[in-house]
Protein backbone atom coordinates (compact mmCIF):
# COMPACT_ATOMS: atom_id res chain seq x y z
CA UNK A 1 0.00 0.00 0.00
CA UNK A 2 2.70 2.42 0.95
CA UNK A 3 4.68 1.65 -2.15
CA UNK A 4 1.81 2.39 -4.50
CA UNK A 5 1.09 5.61 -2.70
CA UNK A 6 4.68 6.65 -2.76
CA UNK A 7 5.27 6.00 -6.44
CA UNK A 8 2.20 7.93 -7.30
CA UNK A 9 3.20 10.86 -5.18
CA UNK A 10 6.55 10.95 -6.88
CA UNK A 11 4.89 11.32 -10.25
CA UNK A 12 2.72 14.09 -8.96
CA UNK A 13 5.77 15.71 -7.50
CA UNK A 14 7.42 15.63 -10.86
CA UNK A 15 4.44 17.32 -12.48
CA UNK A 16 4.24 19.90 -9.77
CA UNK A 17 7.91 20.65 -10.04
CA UNK A 18 7.53 21.13 -13.77
CA UNK A 19 4.69 23.55 -13.19
CA UNK A 20 6.68 25.46 -10.66
CA UNK A 21 9.84 26.04 -12.63
CA UNK A 22 9.94 29.65 -11.64
CA UNK A 23 10.20 28.77 -8.02
CA UNK A 24 13.71 27.43 -8.42
CA UNK A 25 15.61 30.55 -7.51
CA UNK A 26 13.66 31.37 -4.43
CA UNK A 27 14.01 27.79 -3.23
CA UNK A 28 17.76 28.00 -3.39
CA UNK A 29 17.80 31.23 -1.42
CA UNK A 30 15.42 29.91 1.14
CA UNK A 31 17.32 26.75 1.70
CA UNK A 32 20.36 28.77 2.65
CA UNK A 33 18.31 30.81 5.01
CA UNK A 34 16.47 27.92 6.52
CA UNK A 35 19.56 25.90 7.23
CA UNK A 36 20.94 28.92 9.05
CA UNK A 37 17.94 29.00 11.32
CA UNK A 38 18.18 27.09 14.53
CA UNK A 39 16.23 26.13 17.59
CA UNK A 40 15.78 29.38 19.44
CA UNK A 41 17.05 29.38 22.95
CA UNK A 42 15.00 30.39 25.92
CA UNK A 43 14.60 34.14 26.20
CA UNK A 44 17.34 35.79 28.17
CA UNK A 45 15.04 38.55 29.16
CA UNK A 46 14.56 37.26 32.69
CA UNK A 47 17.36 39.47 33.97
CA UNK A 48 15.88 42.62 32.44
CA UNK A 49 15.00 45.37 34.94
CA UNK A 50 11.59 44.85 36.46
CA UNK A 51 9.29 47.82 36.19
CA UNK A 52 7.05 48.12 39.21
CA UNK A 53 3.47 49.17 38.77
CA UNK A 54 0.77 49.74 41.27
CA UNK A 55 -2.61 48.12 41.56
CA UNK A 56 -5.20 50.84 40.94
CA UNK A 57 -7.10 51.62 44.14
CA UNK A 58 -10.60 50.20 44.36
CA UNK A 59 -10.27 48.15 41.17
CA UNK A 60 -10.86 44.44 40.86
CA UNK A 61 -8.07 43.87 38.35
CA UNK A 62 -4.68 45.43 37.72
CA UNK A 63 -5.27 46.44 34.11
CA UNK A 64 -2.38 44.25 32.96
CA UNK A 65 -4.48 42.05 30.69
CA UNK A 66 -5.69 43.33 27.38
CA UNK A 67 -9.24 42.26 28.13
CA UNK A 68 -11.01 41.08 31.27
CA UNK A 69 -14.56 41.05 29.93
CA UNK A 70 -14.57 37.45 28.77
CA UNK A 71 -13.21 35.85 31.96
CA UNK A 72 -15.36 33.18 33.56
CA UNK A 73 -14.94 30.79 36.51
CA UNK A 74 -13.16 27.64 35.37
CA UNK A 75 -14.64 24.44 36.82
CA UNK A 76 -11.55 22.49 35.80
CA UNK A 77 -9.40 24.42 38.24
CA UNK A 78 -9.87 24.35 41.98
CA UNK A 79 -10.19 27.63 43.77
CA UNK A 80 -10.84 31.03 42.38
CA UNK A 81 -9.48 31.04 38.86
CA UNK A 82 -11.17 33.02 36.13
CA UNK A 83 -10.21 32.01 32.63
CA UNK A 84 -10.89 32.64 28.98
CA UNK A 85 -10.05 30.47 25.98
CA UNK A 86 -10.72 31.64 22.47
CA UNK A 87 -13.01 29.38 20.48
CA UNK A 88 -12.24 31.08 17.20
CA UNK A 89 -11.47 28.33 14.69
CA UNK A 90 -8.48 30.27 13.36
CA UNK A 91 -7.22 31.73 16.63
CA UNK A 92 -7.19 29.24 19.47
CA UNK A 93 -4.57 27.44 21.50
CA UNK A 94 -4.53 24.46 19.15
CA UNK A 95 -3.29 26.69 16.37
CA UNK A 96 0.04 27.37 18.11
CA UNK A 97 3.05 25.20 18.82
CA UNK A 98 5.56 27.43 20.61
CA UNK A 99 5.67 30.27 23.10
CA UNK A 100 7.72 33.27 24.14
CA UNK A 101 7.63 33.76 27.90
CA UNK A 102 7.84 37.46 28.68
CA UNK A 103 9.43 38.75 31.89
CA UNK A 104 6.92 38.78 34.72
CA UNK A 105 5.52 42.17 35.68
CA UNK A 106 5.01 43.18 39.30
CA UNK A 107 2.04 45.14 40.57
CA UNK A 108 2.33 46.40 44.12
CA UNK A 109 -0.73 46.53 46.31
CA UNK A 110 -2.43 49.90 45.99
CA UNK A 111 -1.60 51.03 49.53
CA UNK A 112 2.07 50.08 49.51
CA UNK A 113 4.65 52.70 50.32
CA UNK A 114 6.97 52.06 47.39
CA UNK A 115 9.87 53.81 49.06
CA UNK A 116 10.02 51.01 51.62
CA UNK A 117 10.67 48.41 48.98
CA UNK A 118 14.42 47.85 48.75
CA UNK A 119 15.85 48.34 45.26
CA UNK A 120 17.23 44.85 45.10
CA UNK A 121 13.83 43.43 46.02
CA UNK A 122 12.16 44.70 42.87
CA UNK A 123 12.74 41.64 40.74
CA UNK A 124 12.66 39.12 43.56
CA UNK A 125 9.82 36.74 42.96
CA UNK A 126 9.23 37.91 39.41
CA UNK A 127 12.40 36.27 38.17
CA UNK A 128 11.73 33.08 40.07
CA UNK A 129 8.17 32.98 38.80
CA UNK A 130 9.41 33.53 35.24
CA UNK A 131 11.59 30.45 35.49
CA UNK A 132 8.79 28.46 37.12
CA UNK A 133 6.46 29.43 34.30
CA UNK A 134 9.01 28.42 31.68
CA UNK A 135 9.41 25.07 33.37
CA UNK A 136 5.67 24.55 33.60
CA UNK A 137 4.71 25.43 30.04
CA UNK A 138 7.73 24.36 28.01
CA UNK A 139 6.66 20.76 27.65
CA UNK A 140 3.33 21.88 26.21
CA UNK A 141 4.69 24.76 24.16
CA UNK A 142 8.43 24.76 23.41
CA UNK A 143 9.97 28.10 24.30
CA UNK A 144 11.33 30.27 21.54
CA UNK A 145 12.69 33.80 21.51
CA UNK A 146 11.33 35.24 18.27
CA UNK A 147 7.74 36.13 17.46
CA UNK A 148 6.28 34.56 14.37
CA UNK A 149 3.53 32.38 13.02
CA UNK A 150 2.36 29.60 15.35
CA UNK A 151 4.07 31.35 18.27
CA UNK A 152 2.26 32.59 21.35
CA UNK A 153 3.45 35.20 23.80
CA UNK A 154 2.88 34.47 27.47
CA UNK A 155 2.44 37.67 29.46
CA UNK A 156 2.10 37.41 33.19
CA UNK A 157 2.03 39.57 36.28
CA UNK A 158 2.07 39.00 40.00
CA UNK A 159 -0.43 41.38 41.45
CA UNK A 160 -0.77 42.73 44.97
CA UNK A 161 2.82 42.46 46.18
CA UNK A 162 3.28 44.08 49.57
CA UNK A 163 6.21 45.21 51.67
CA UNK A 164 6.60 43.20 54.87
CA UNK A 165 8.52 43.72 58.07
CA UNK A 166 12.22 44.07 58.59
CA UNK A 167 14.28 41.00 57.96
CA UNK A 168 15.58 39.69 61.30
CA UNK A 169 19.29 40.16 61.87
CA UNK A 170 19.87 36.43 62.13
CA UNK A 171 18.27 35.85 58.73
CA UNK A 172 20.26 38.72 57.29
CA UNK A 173 23.45 37.18 58.53
CA UNK A 174 22.49 33.81 57.07
CA UNK A 175 21.71 35.29 53.67
CA UNK A 176 24.87 37.42 53.64
CA UNK A 177 24.87 39.94 50.77
CA UNK A 178 21.62 38.62 49.41
CA UNK A 179 19.49 39.65 52.37
CA UNK A 180 16.84 42.31 51.93
CA UNK A 181 16.24 45.02 54.55
CA UNK A 182 12.53 44.32 54.50
CA UNK A 183 10.65 41.26 53.38
CA UNK A 184 8.47 41.13 50.30
CA UNK A 185 5.05 39.91 51.33
CA UNK A 186 3.16 37.81 48.80
CA UNK A 187 0.34 36.81 51.14
CA UNK A 188 -2.34 38.47 49.04
CA UNK A 189 -0.78 38.06 45.63
CA UNK A 190 -2.82 36.96 42.63
CA UNK A 191 -1.54 36.03 39.20
CA UNK A 192 -2.79 37.47 35.96
CA UNK A 193 -1.60 35.95 32.71
CA UNK A 194 -2.57 35.83 29.09
CA UNK A 195 -1.45 34.14 25.93
CA UNK A 196 -1.54 36.40 22.93
CA UNK A 197 -0.65 35.91 19.30
CA UNK A 198 3.02 36.90 19.09
CA UNK A 199 2.46 38.75 15.83
CA UNK A 200 -0.89 40.46 16.27
CA UNK A 201 -1.18 40.67 20.06
CA UNK A 202 -4.66 39.20 19.89
CA UNK A 203 -5.70 37.52 23.13
CA UNK A 204 -5.99 33.75 22.76
CA UNK A 205 -6.38 32.72 26.40
CA UNK A 206 -6.21 34.42 29.77
CA UNK A 207 -6.36 33.63 33.44
CA UNK A 208 -6.71 35.52 36.68
CA UNK A 209 -5.78 33.24 39.55
CA UNK A 210 -6.62 34.47 43.01
CA UNK A 211 -5.75 31.23 44.71
CA UNK A 212 -4.06 32.34 47.93
CA UNK A 213 -1.04 30.14 47.56
CA UNK A 214 1.15 32.88 48.96
CA UNK A 215 -0.69 33.11 52.24
CA UNK A 216 1.86 33.59 55.01
CA UNK A 217 4.76 33.57 52.57
CA UNK A 218 7.47 36.19 52.58
CA UNK A 219 10.72 36.70 50.74
CA UNK A 220 13.67 38.02 52.68
CA UNK A 221 16.60 37.47 50.38
CA UNK A 222 17.40 38.01 46.73
CA UNK A 223 18.19 34.33 46.32
CA UNK A 224 15.13 33.32 48.28
CA UNK A 225 14.73 30.10 46.42
CA UNK A 226 17.80 28.71 48.13
CA UNK A 227 16.76 29.71 51.63
CA UNK A 228 14.67 27.24 53.55
CA UNK A 229 13.15 30.13 55.43
CA UNK A 230 11.40 31.32 52.28
CA UNK A 231 10.29 27.90 51.05
CA UNK A 232 6.64 28.87 51.30
CA UNK A 233 7.17 31.64 48.76
CA UNK A 234 8.95 29.28 46.40
CA UNK A 235 6.15 26.76 46.71
CA UNK A 236 3.58 29.46 46.05
CA UNK A 237 5.22 30.52 42.79
CA UNK A 238 5.66 26.89 41.74
CA UNK A 239 2.02 26.32 42.55
CA UNK A 240 0.81 29.24 40.46
CA UNK A 241 2.96 28.07 37.57
CA UNK A 242 1.49 24.57 37.86
CA UNK A 243 -2.00 26.02 37.74
CA UNK A 244 -1.15 27.87 34.56
CA UNK A 245 -0.09 24.52 33.11
CA UNK A 246 -3.26 22.85 34.41
CA UNK A 247 -5.23 25.55 32.66
CA UNK A 248 -3.39 24.92 29.38
CA UNK A 249 -3.92 21.17 29.72
CA UNK A 250 -7.63 21.60 30.25
CA UNK A 251 -7.84 23.99 27.30
CA UNK A 252 -5.96 21.50 25.11
CA UNK A 253 -8.43 18.69 25.70
CA UNK A 254 -10.27 17.64 22.59
CA UNK A 255 -14.04 17.64 22.47
CA UNK A 256 -15.55 14.12 22.36
CA UNK A 257 -16.28 14.64 18.65
CA UNK A 258 -12.73 15.73 17.90
CA UNK A 259 -11.29 12.88 19.97
CA UNK A 260 -13.36 10.38 18.02
CA UNK A 261 -12.25 11.84 14.72
CA UNK A 262 -8.61 11.90 15.84
CA UNK A 263 -8.84 8.23 16.75
CA UNK A 264 -10.42 7.30 13.43
CA UNK A 265 -7.98 9.39 11.47
CA UNK A 266 -4.78 8.06 13.00
CA UNK A 267 -3.25 5.32 10.89
CA UNK A 268 0.43 4.64 11.45
CA UNK A 269 2.46 4.14 8.31
CA UNK A 270 4.03 1.03 9.71
CA UNK A 271 0.70 -0.79 9.85
CA UNK A 272 0.98 -2.53 6.53
CA UNK A 273 3.61 -4.89 7.83
CA UNK A 274 1.64 -6.09 10.80
CA UNK A 275 -1.72 -6.75 9.24
CA UNK B 1 17.05 16.36 4.16
CA UNK B 2 19.56 18.33 6.08
CA UNK B 3 20.06 17.46 9.67
CA UNK B 4 20.34 20.55 11.76
CA UNK B 5 19.22 19.99 15.30
CA UNK B 6 17.68 16.62 15.06
CA UNK B 7 17.48 14.79 18.28
CA UNK B 8 17.47 11.31 17.11
CA UNK B 9 17.13 7.87 18.49
CA UNK B 10 17.52 6.53 21.92
CA UNK B 11 17.53 2.92 22.72
CA UNK B 12 15.33 2.09 25.65
CA UNK B 13 16.02 -1.52 25.63
CA UNK B 14 17.88 -3.90 23.45
CA UNK B 15 21.32 -4.92 22.71
CA UNK B 16 23.24 -1.72 22.19
CA UNK B 17 25.99 -1.13 24.60
CA UNK B 18 28.81 0.72 23.04
CA UNK B 19 30.52 3.78 24.37
CA UNK B 20 31.18 6.67 22.02
CA UNK B 21 34.84 5.77 21.53
CA UNK B 22 34.33 2.10 20.81
CA UNK B 23 34.40 1.02 17.19
CA UNK B 24 31.50 -1.27 16.34
CA UNK B 25 31.03 -3.56 13.40
CA UNK B 26 27.45 -3.99 12.38
CA UNK B 27 25.20 -4.75 9.47
CA UNK B 28 23.01 -1.98 8.23
CA UNK B 29 20.46 -1.07 5.63
CA UNK B 30 21.26 2.19 3.86
CA UNK B 31 17.98 4.07 3.96
CA UNK B 32 16.81 7.65 3.68
CA UNK B 33 15.85 9.81 6.60
CA UNK B 34 12.28 9.88 5.35
CA UNK B 35 11.70 6.17 4.75
CA UNK B 36 13.58 5.18 7.87
CA UNK B 37 11.08 7.10 9.99
CA UNK B 38 8.04 5.73 8.20
CA UNK B 39 8.81 2.20 7.14
CA UNK B 40 10.95 0.64 9.80
CA UNK B 41 10.55 -3.07 9.64
CA UNK B 42 11.57 -5.61 7.09
CA UNK B 43 13.60 -4.63 4.09
CA UNK B 44 11.04 -5.29 1.39
CA UNK B 45 11.00 -4.27 -2.25
CA UNK B 46 8.56 -1.50 -1.27
CA UNK B 47 10.98 -0.25 1.32
CA UNK B 48 13.85 -0.30 -1.14
CA UNK B 49 11.78 1.60 -3.70
CA UNK B 50 10.90 4.16 -1.06
CA UNK B 51 14.55 4.59 -0.10
CA UNK B 52 15.79 5.00 -3.64
CA UNK B 53 13.04 7.34 -4.77
CA UNK B 54 13.16 9.63 -1.75
CA UNK B 55 16.94 9.79 -1.95
CA UNK B 56 16.58 10.87 -5.56
CA UNK B 57 14.12 13.51 -4.40
CA UNK B 58 16.53 14.88 -1.81
CA UNK B 59 16.11 12.94 1.40
CA UNK B 60 19.43 12.38 3.17
CA UNK B 61 20.88 8.89 3.53
CA UNK B 62 20.96 7.28 6.96
CA UNK B 63 21.98 3.90 8.30
CA UNK B 64 19.54 1.55 9.97
CA UNK B 65 21.27 -0.96 12.17
CA UNK B 66 19.64 -4.23 11.22
CA UNK B 67 19.87 -5.94 14.58
CA UNK B 68 17.67 -3.41 16.34
CA UNK B 69 16.28 -0.90 13.83
CA UNK B 70 18.20 2.02 15.31
CA UNK B 71 18.40 4.93 12.87
CA UNK B 72 21.86 6.46 12.68
CA UNK B 73 22.91 9.69 11.04
CA UNK B 74 26.32 9.20 9.45
CA UNK B 75 29.04 11.80 9.67
CA UNK B 76 30.12 11.13 6.08
CA UNK B 77 27.17 11.04 3.71
CA UNK B 78 29.46 10.45 0.76
CA UNK B 79 30.36 6.99 2.08
CA UNK B 80 26.75 5.84 1.96
CA UNK B 81 24.93 8.03 -0.53
CA UNK B 82 25.59 5.65 -3.42
CA UNK B 83 24.45 2.65 -1.42
CA UNK B 84 20.89 3.75 -0.64
CA UNK B 85 18.61 0.72 -0.87
CA UNK B 86 21.44 -1.72 -0.19
CA UNK B 87 22.81 -3.65 2.76
CA UNK B 88 26.25 -2.93 4.11
CA UNK B 89 28.86 -4.00 6.60
CA UNK B 90 29.68 -0.92 8.62
CA UNK B 91 32.36 -0.07 11.10
CA UNK B 92 32.34 3.09 13.14
CA UNK B 93 31.78 4.72 16.48
CA UNK B 94 28.11 4.70 17.40
CA UNK B 95 26.76 7.47 19.59
CA UNK B 96 23.50 6.04 20.83
CA UNK B 97 22.52 9.18 22.68
CA UNK B 98 22.31 11.37 19.61
CA UNK B 99 21.69 8.60 17.11
CA UNK B 100 24.79 9.10 15.03
CA UNK B 101 27.74 7.12 13.79
CA UNK B 102 31.25 8.24 13.01
CA UNK B 103 32.02 6.06 10.04
CA UNK B 104 35.26 4.22 9.43
CA UNK B 105 34.26 1.93 6.62
CA UNK B 106 31.20 0.88 4.67
CA UNK B 107 31.17 -2.17 2.41
CA UNK B 108 28.11 -3.21 0.44
CA UNK B 109 27.00 -6.79 0.99
CA UNK B 110 24.36 -9.12 -0.41
CA UNK B 111 21.52 -10.40 1.73
CA UNK B 112 22.80 -13.96 1.56
CA UNK B 113 26.03 -12.85 3.18
CA UNK B 114 24.10 -12.52 6.43
CA UNK B 115 23.98 -15.98 7.98
CA UNK B 116 20.78 -17.60 9.19
CA UNK B 117 20.37 -16.97 12.89
CA UNK B 118 22.15 -13.65 12.78
CA UNK B 119 19.97 -11.01 14.53
CA UNK B 120 20.35 -8.83 11.44
CA UNK B 121 18.73 -11.53 9.36
CA UNK B 122 15.28 -11.00 10.81
CA UNK B 123 15.00 -7.60 9.13
CA UNK B 124 15.13 -9.37 5.82
CA UNK B 125 12.31 -11.74 6.67
CA UNK B 126 8.88 -10.28 6.06
CA UNK B 127 7.26 -13.25 7.81
CA UNK B 128 8.74 -12.05 11.06
CA UNK B 129 6.46 -9.03 10.88
CA UNK B 130 3.44 -10.60 9.30
CA UNK B 131 2.99 -13.57 11.53
CA UNK B 132 3.91 -12.23 14.91
CA UNK B 133 2.47 -9.45 16.99
CA UNK B 134 -1.00 -9.29 18.39
CA UNK B 135 -3.63 -7.27 16.50
CA UNK B 136 -5.17 -6.36 19.86
CA UNK B 137 -1.89 -5.03 21.14
CA UNK B 138 -1.38 -3.13 17.91
CA UNK B 139 -4.80 -1.52 18.24
CA UNK B 140 -4.19 -0.60 21.85
CA UNK B 141 -0.93 1.12 20.97
CA UNK B 142 -2.51 2.86 18.00
CA UNK B 143 -5.39 4.15 20.10
CA UNK B 144 -3.18 5.38 22.93
CA UNK B 145 -0.92 7.25 20.53
CA UNK B 146 -3.93 8.73 18.75
CA UNK B 147 -5.17 10.17 22.02
CA UNK B 148 -1.92 11.81 23.05
CA UNK B 149 -2.32 15.43 24.13
CA UNK B 150 -0.51 18.28 22.40
CA UNK B 151 -0.40 16.57 19.03
CA UNK B 152 -0.82 19.11 16.27
CA UNK B 153 -1.03 18.99 12.49
CA UNK B 154 2.73 19.35 12.58
CA UNK B 155 3.42 16.11 14.43
CA UNK B 156 3.26 12.62 13.04
CA UNK B 157 4.10 9.71 15.28
CA UNK B 158 4.06 6.27 13.76
CA UNK B 159 5.08 2.84 14.92
CA UNK B 160 5.93 -0.61 13.72
CA UNK B 161 5.73 -3.83 15.66
CA UNK B 162 8.08 -6.76 15.47
CA UNK B 163 6.46 -9.38 17.64
CA UNK B 164 5.67 -7.52 20.82
CA UNK B 165 8.55 -5.12 20.37
CA UNK B 166 7.66 -1.62 19.25
CA UNK B 167 9.62 0.75 17.08
CA UNK B 168 8.41 4.32 17.41
CA UNK B 169 9.03 6.54 14.43
CA UNK B 170 7.97 9.86 12.97
CA UNK B 171 8.49 13.51 13.73
CA UNK B 172 7.31 15.95 16.35
CA UNK B 173 7.73 19.63 17.12
CA UNK B 174 7.58 19.00 20.86
CA UNK B 175 10.43 17.27 22.64
CA UNK B 176 8.05 15.92 25.25
CA UNK B 177 5.88 14.17 22.66
CA UNK B 178 8.85 11.98 21.97
CA UNK B 179 9.25 10.89 25.57
CA UNK B 180 5.51 10.83 26.22
CA UNK B 181 4.93 8.45 23.33
CA UNK B 182 7.61 6.20 24.69
CA UNK B 183 6.14 6.27 28.20
CA UNK B 184 2.62 5.63 26.96
CA UNK B 185 3.69 2.60 24.97
CA UNK B 186 5.91 1.36 27.77
CA UNK B 187 2.92 1.25 30.10
CA UNK B 188 0.82 -0.89 27.78
CA UNK B 189 0.71 -4.45 29.00
CA UNK B 190 2.34 -6.90 26.66
CA UNK B 191 4.75 -4.49 25.01
CA UNK B 192 8.31 -5.77 24.89
CA UNK B 193 11.25 -3.58 24.09
CA UNK B 194 10.83 -0.12 22.61
CA UNK B 195 13.12 1.66 20.20
CA UNK B 196 12.39 5.35 19.93
CA UNK B 197 13.32 6.81 16.55
CA UNK B 198 10.98 9.79 16.79
CA UNK B 199 12.79 12.87 15.60
CA UNK B 200 12.26 16.25 17.25
CA UNK B 201 12.04 18.94 14.59
CA UNK B 202 13.77 22.30 14.80
CA UNK B 203 11.51 25.34 15.32
CA UNK B 204 13.48 27.78 13.18
CA UNK B 205 11.52 30.74 11.93
CA UNK B 206 11.65 29.70 8.25
CA UNK B 207 10.17 26.33 9.01
CA UNK B 208 7.55 27.96 11.21
CA UNK B 209 6.50 30.17 8.33
CA UNK B 210 6.34 27.19 6.00
CA UNK B 211 4.23 25.30 8.54
CA UNK B 212 1.77 28.14 8.84
CA UNK B 213 1.56 28.71 5.10
CA UNK B 214 1.19 25.02 4.35
CA UNK B 215 -1.63 24.66 6.82
CA UNK B 216 -3.29 27.76 5.43
CA UNK B 217 -3.22 26.63 1.79
CA UNK B 218 -4.34 23.11 2.61
CA UNK B 219 -7.11 24.35 4.82
CA UNK B 220 -8.21 26.71 2.10
CA UNK B 221 -8.17 24.10 -0.66
CA UNK B 222 -8.94 20.89 1.21
CA UNK B 223 -11.07 22.14 4.06
CA UNK B 224 -12.94 18.85 4.46
CA UNK B 225 -9.84 17.29 5.99
CA UNK B 226 -9.60 19.92 8.72
CA UNK B 227 -12.04 19.54 11.56
CA UNK B 228 -12.46 21.18 14.94
CA UNK B 229 -8.99 21.23 16.38
CA UNK B 230 -7.41 18.55 14.25
CA UNK B 231 -6.85 17.37 10.71
CA UNK B 232 -6.56 14.22 8.64
CA UNK B 233 -3.51 15.69 6.91
CA UNK B 234 -0.24 15.97 8.78
CA UNK B 235 2.40 18.47 7.79
CA UNK B 236 6.00 17.66 8.72
CA UNK B 237 8.42 20.48 7.97
CA UNK B 238 12.15 20.07 8.32
CA UNK B 239 14.63 22.60 7.01
CA UNK B 240 12.41 23.66 4.14
CA UNK B 241 11.27 20.17 3.18
CA UNK B 242 7.60 19.35 3.59
CA UNK B 243 6.32 15.83 4.12
CA UNK B 244 2.59 15.39 3.72
CA UNK B 245 1.12 12.45 5.59
CA UNK B 246 -2.28 11.12 6.48
CA UNK B 247 -5.34 10.16 4.53
CA UNK B 248 -7.40 11.75 1.78
CA UNK B 249 -10.43 10.36 0.00
CA UNK B 250 -9.55 11.09 -3.61
CA UNK B 251 -6.44 11.05 -5.72
CA UNK B 252 -7.35 14.51 -6.95
CA UNK B 253 -7.13 15.80 -3.36
CA UNK B 254 -3.66 14.37 -3.08
CA UNK B 255 -2.70 16.06 -6.33
CA UNK B 256 -4.15 19.37 -5.21
CA UNK B 257 -2.17 19.19 -1.98
CA UNK B 258 0.98 18.55 -3.94
CA UNK B 259 0.54 21.43 -6.35
CA UNK B 260 -0.52 23.92 -3.69
CA UNK B 261 2.28 23.10 -1.28
CA UNK B 262 4.86 23.17 -4.04
CA UNK B 263 3.81 26.73 -4.79
CA UNK B 264 4.55 27.96 -1.28
CA UNK B 265 7.58 30.27 -1.25
CA UNK B 266 10.50 28.80 0.64
CA UNK B 267 9.48 25.17 0.33
CA UNK B 268 12.45 23.18 -0.87
CA UNK B 269 11.01 19.71 -1.47
CA UNK B 270 7.55 18.26 -1.11
CA UNK B 271 7.30 14.59 -0.24
CA UNK B 272 3.66 13.79 -0.81
CA UNK B 273 2.99 10.62 1.15
CA UNK B 274 -0.72 11.15 1.57
CA UNK B 275 -2.64 7.90 1.34
CA UNK B 276 -5.75 7.72 -0.81
CA UNK B 277 -8.39 5.84 1.13
CA UNK B 278 -10.70 4.96 -1.74
CA UNK B 279 -8.05 2.98 -3.51
CA UNK B 280 -8.40 5.07 -6.65
CA UNK B 281 -4.76 5.97 -6.58
CA UNK B 282 -3.23 6.51 -10.00
CA UNK B 283 -2.00 3.45 -11.78
CA UNK B 284 0.86 3.12 -14.20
Amino acid sequence: MFNVSFQSSSRVLGVALSLAVGAGCSRQQTQTASTASSQPASAETAEAPIELKKMPAGKEFSGFLKDYSNLKPNPNLDGTALTFVSNDAQKNLHRYIAVIVDPVQVYLASDVDESKLPDKARGVGARYFHKALEGAVSSAFPIVSQPGPLVLRLRSAIVGVDVGGEVPAADKAAAADNALDRTVNIGKVAVEMELVDSQTGEQIASMVDRETLGSGAEIGAVNFSREEKWAAAREAFDGWARRVRDFLDSADELSPEDAKRADQSYRPYGDTVTK
Amino acid sequence: MKRALAIVPLILAGGICCSADEVSMFKAYVDTDLCARLMLGPVTSARIACSQQTHKDGSDPVLVQLSNNLVLDANKDNLIKNLVGQLADVSGQINVKNGSVKLQSVTPIKADAIPQGDPARKQLDVRMYRTTGSPQLYEKIRHELAMMPYISEFDFISFTMAGNDVILTGWTVRQTNRSDAQNIVKNIEGVGTIINNIEVLPLGSFDMQIRARTRAVLQQNLSMYFWGNGSDIKIVVKNGDVILLGNVIRQSDKDIANIRVNSIPGVFHVFNLLRVQSGEEKKG
